[in-house]
């Protein structure tokens, strides 16, 4: 039996009739941190995590796909793939061999912000995970049969994609809402534009983004924060390069004359993919913080109205979301769901209908109510590992925001009225002018779908 | 040397009248706790012609119980800042809760008013509502996903029909369809009772209080009849005799092949073995068939390897995609020879060094978020009823040899016991 000491019987009678009463609440603050400038122009942050004897280190660029230049899509996201593929002093095999042999990893790449290189491992071998990150981001020696490899496997990725329903329906929803920028492309680039990369454009991409002055390294572990400073420190030496940092395109697409549909026919296919979106706010919009109130009361949580209704009321999906990407520029708002093919019509509507009912009257106190506790109670749940405490001081370096950001964000959620949620509402979401894809049987879709808007339809490979 | 509750994994088990298992882990770290509930029923135990059940009834654990209406579960959950979820595998299914430490008492209300009051809430709208969700779910996972049915496939030909591996944990879409009330109402009976759980709680509270309360939500449930008993030759199916192939066109450009193995089952000594091998074959850059297959031959876009922990035999996969242009029978042969070397010969020491290293790693990993240190207390309590097998975990890697990995690769890696399945461009 349970218990060790005896218990009176009254404190076991329980009330199942509603929910328990809480107990009292146990206060959570967002760990602290240490910022440190280093003379190469570094910028360092570094916190202690108790916890796995892991840490992690994440060197961070601006060099991301926002900068790819118009002939040279995928551009950024090949330079960063190949700066592990050879140094000065060794070869990709080498440097592969090296990290996993100490049961670790190394990663590079690049998404639509920035370049990065981020190695995982045990704390004992925190010196020669930092040597690393600083071999990898400042001696890479592009070798040309790396590039022709990698070049190769990037080719082969893309037509890969090319059968991917999710990756179809995402790649046309960008191109049709970002017409004419650069968020239009994929970020891997295209077959076309990836044969044509050569070395003196990796090379010369390198040499412009990826420098020191202006990136950040972050350092998480179980270990004192002036330790992991320390060495970072000692792996980072060296003067500030004398070029100043390019400036980043603007990115500004015009908004859809009205609903654009889009099919992109895959005939056959067992489900259809379903996105509806428009181009959104930066991340450094005022409204960014207050927006993940909006999004997560409409499609950001099991119990949001997008959810509930396509998939717990009509069954047409295994689930539906809604989300504001979080970019530099602004990232798109979209809603997805991949549904039943004769659904299509009928899941497109719904969502259209969602979107303008949140725009025309004010949510309800109590769906307020539970969307604010869920946000400001859900996030020591974000913060459980080394990679989670890392993400956040990365949201930090890229965007650059303020040390207490995520305390001002909390406030926020806390403060937001139901009169600013219709307000964002109005302001941020457009379902009269926005983007219906849906990857699928076209002769099945048109006829659910061509009485919402214009309507095109195309080949997964054109 | 001070108490690290995450590396040193502090527990106490204990047993109600019912037969419940609680397990109490205490990590006072964060200002969260884990309730993580096992019930030991998964696809194992479903019979051909009713596949998906153990899946769909999982679903149907979330549309309410006698005190929680419809839906509520999620709001009730998400309301407090909480998170929620449940997942049917094989041999088991589990459902969990992280939430707010002030919130335990919740999560011990939802979990045990759906374990003690199921069966008032059971409504055929919400059943078939969930037999639409689910087969979404099916489209979504295996029949609209590139490569989407080949592990079905291969699971098939591992195992023979009346195998309970031999079926796909999600089930065959009419299987689902045929799903009635009465399913569900037999299945509950049988299957969640206190006596088939495991209960842990992982994190920020007191134990002696929380098993107090643990007690107060359950201790009144009562305990199941005898468990049915599971087919024959569960661990010991009889041998394939011959290689046995399939080859599936899918509208996919660049061919796969799959290769698979029954290899023992998980807790047996060379089970980690085996898993100590396929990181060695296809663990990271550094490994044989990405070194050889993706990096130098370049006939390869990935390859990966790995060992399901099941209860009764365990399938061993090795996975390679084909460049574009390159044929499957020129992949097979490459991971022919990977596999025959595998039977004959030893890793080097550096790479068997390298392999444990980055497992012991991965394990590091995994055990930092609560919800998943608590399932996996529910994981070794559930199937060795022995919540310290956790702990010993890294030792069971460490204390392997070099001459194991050989062992279990001389008795796993036979080519008259292997399925081959082709994954290849579909003809347009």
């Amino acid at each position: 039996m349970g218990t060790d000491q005896k218990t009176p019987i009254g404190s076991l009678a329980i009330d199942r009739s509603s929910p328990p009463a809480p107990g009292e609440i146990r206060p959570f603050h967002f760990p602290p941190f240490l910022r440190r400038f280093l003379p190469c122009g570094l910028t360092v942050l570094a916190a202690r995590f108790p916890g796995v004897p892991l840490i992690n280190l994440e060197l961070l660029a601006p060099a991301g796909a926002q900068l790819d230049p118009p002939d040279g899509e995928g551009l950024a996201t090949l330079t960063a793939a190949l700066l592990d593929e050879g140094t000065a002093g060794r070869s990709a095999m080498e440097i592969a061999t090296g990290i996993e042999q100490l049961g670790g990893y190394l990663a590079t790449g690049a998404d639509w912000d920035t370049g990065y290189i981020g190695t995982g491992l045990l704390r004992r071998h925190l010196g020669a995970g930092m040597r690393l990150v600083a071999e990898v981001a400042t001696t890479p020696s592009f070798p040309e049969e790396e590039i022709a490899r990698a070049r190769q496997q990037r080719l082969t990725e893309i037509l890969r994609r090319r059968h991917s329903p999710a990756v179809l329906a995402d790649e046309q929803l960008a191109r049709a809402i970002y017409r004419g920028t650069s968020y239009a492309h994929s970020v891997l680039g295209s077959a076309r534009s990836i044969a044509d990369l050569g070395r003196d454009a990796i090379v010369d991409f390198y040499r412009r983004y990826f420098i020191l002055a202006g990136s950040t390294l972050i350092a998480v572990g179980d270990l004192e924060p002036e330790l992991l400073l320390a060495e970072a420190a000692a792996a980072f030496g060296g003067p500030p390069p004398a070029t100043a940092r390019p400036q980043a395109p603007a990115i500004r697409p015009a908004p859809l004359p009205g609903i654009a549909v889009h099919i992109v026919d895959r005939p056959g296919a067992a489900q259809t993919e379903l996105r509806l979106g428009h181009a959104g706010v930066s991340l450094n919009h005022p409204d960014f913080m207050a927006l993940s109130v909006l999004n997560t009361l409409l499609g950001g949580k099991f119990t949001s109205r997008i959810n509930l209704n396509l998939r717990e009321r009509h069954g047409y999906t295994y689930g539906a979301s809604s989300r504001f990407a979080g970019r530099l520029g602004p990232g798109p708002f979209v809603v997805a769901a991949a549904v039943a093919t004769e659904a299509a019509g009928p899941a497109a509507r719904e969502v259209l209908g969602e979107l303008r009912r949140i725009r025309e009257e004010p949510v309800a106190l109590e769906e307020m109510e539970e969307t604010r506790s869920y946000i400001l109670g859900v996030f020591p749940y974000t913060l459980q590992t080394v990679g989670d405490l890392a993400k956040r001081l990365e949201d930090l370096a890229v965007y650059g925001l303020p040390d207490d950001y995520f305390n001002r964000y909390l406030a926020c959620v806390a403060a937001l009225s139901r009169e600013e949620v219709l307000e964002l509402a109005r302001r941020h979401l457009d379902p009269d002018h926005a983007a219906i894809v849906a990857v699928g049987p076209a002769d099945l879709l048109r006829p659910q779908l061509e009485a919402l808007g214009e309507l095109t339809v195309t080949a997964p490979d054109s | 040397m001070s108490l690290n509750p995450a590396t040193d994994l502090p527990f106490t088990c204990h047993q109600l009248g019912n037969g419940l298992r609680v397990v109490l882990h205490r990590d006072p770290t964060l200002p969260l706790v884990a309730v993580d509930l096992w019930y030991h029923v998964g696809s194992k135990n479903e019979r051909p012609g009713r596949t998906g059940f153990a899946h769909l009834f999982e679903h149907m654990l979330f549309q309410g119980s006698q005190h929680v209406p419809t839906n509520d579960h999620f709001r009730y959950v998400q309301l407090v800042g909480g998170v929620a979820n449940g997942s049917t595998w094989y041999d088991r299914t589990n459902y969990y809760e992280t939430l707010p430490a002030h919130q335990l008492d919740l999560g011990l209300w939802l979990e045990s008013d759906r374990m003690g009051f199921l069966l008032p809430a059971i409504t055929q709208e919400n059943l078939d509502t969930q037999r639409q969700v689910v087969i979404n779910e099916r489209r979504q996972r295996v029949e609209n996903q590139p490569y989407g049915r080949a592990s079905e496939r291969l699971h098939e030909l591992l195992y023979p029909p009346d195998h309970p591996y031999h079926w796909p944990v999600i089930g065959y879409t009419d299987d689902i369809a045929a799903a009635t009330l009465e399913d569900v109402r037999g299945f509950f009976r049988t299957y969640y009772a206190p006596n088939n759980a495991v209960l842990t709680l992982a994190g920020d509270f007191e134990p002696a209080a929380a098993l107090e309360r643990v007690e107060a939500y359950f201790g009144e449930i009562p305990a199941g009849p005898p468990l049915p008993p599971l087919a024959p030759r569960i661990s010991d199916p009889p041998p394939l005799g011959a290689e046995q192939r399939a080859t599936l066109e899918d509208d996919v450009r660049l061919a796969r092949v799959y290769m698979a193995f029954r290899a023992p089952a998980y807790g047996d000594r060379l089970w980690y073995a085996a898993d100590l091998l396929t990181a060695v074959l296809a663990g990271g850059k550094s490994s044989r068939l990405y070194r050889d297959l993706v990096y130098e031959r370049q006939i390869a876009q990935d390859v990966s390897a790995y060992i399901s922990p099941l209860e009764a035999i365990s399938p061993l996969v090795v996975v390679a995609t084909a460049r574009a242009g390159v044929e499957a029978a020129t992949l097979e042969s490459a991971l022919r020879a990977h596999l025959a070397h595998a039977a004959a010969a030893p890793p080097t020491a550096e790479e068997f060094d390298g392999a444990r290293n980055r497992t012991l790693t991965e394990y590091y990993a995994g055990l930092q978020m609560l919800s998943n240190r608590a399932d996996l207390f529910s994981q070794f309590t559930t199937y060795f009823d022995d919540p310290g097998g956790l702990a010993g975990e890294a030792e069971r890697y460490r204390r392997l040899a070099v001459e194991e990995l050989l062992e279990v690769g001389a008795r796993t890696f036979i080519e008259t016991e292997q399925v081959t399945v082709a994954v290849v461009p579909a003809a347009s």
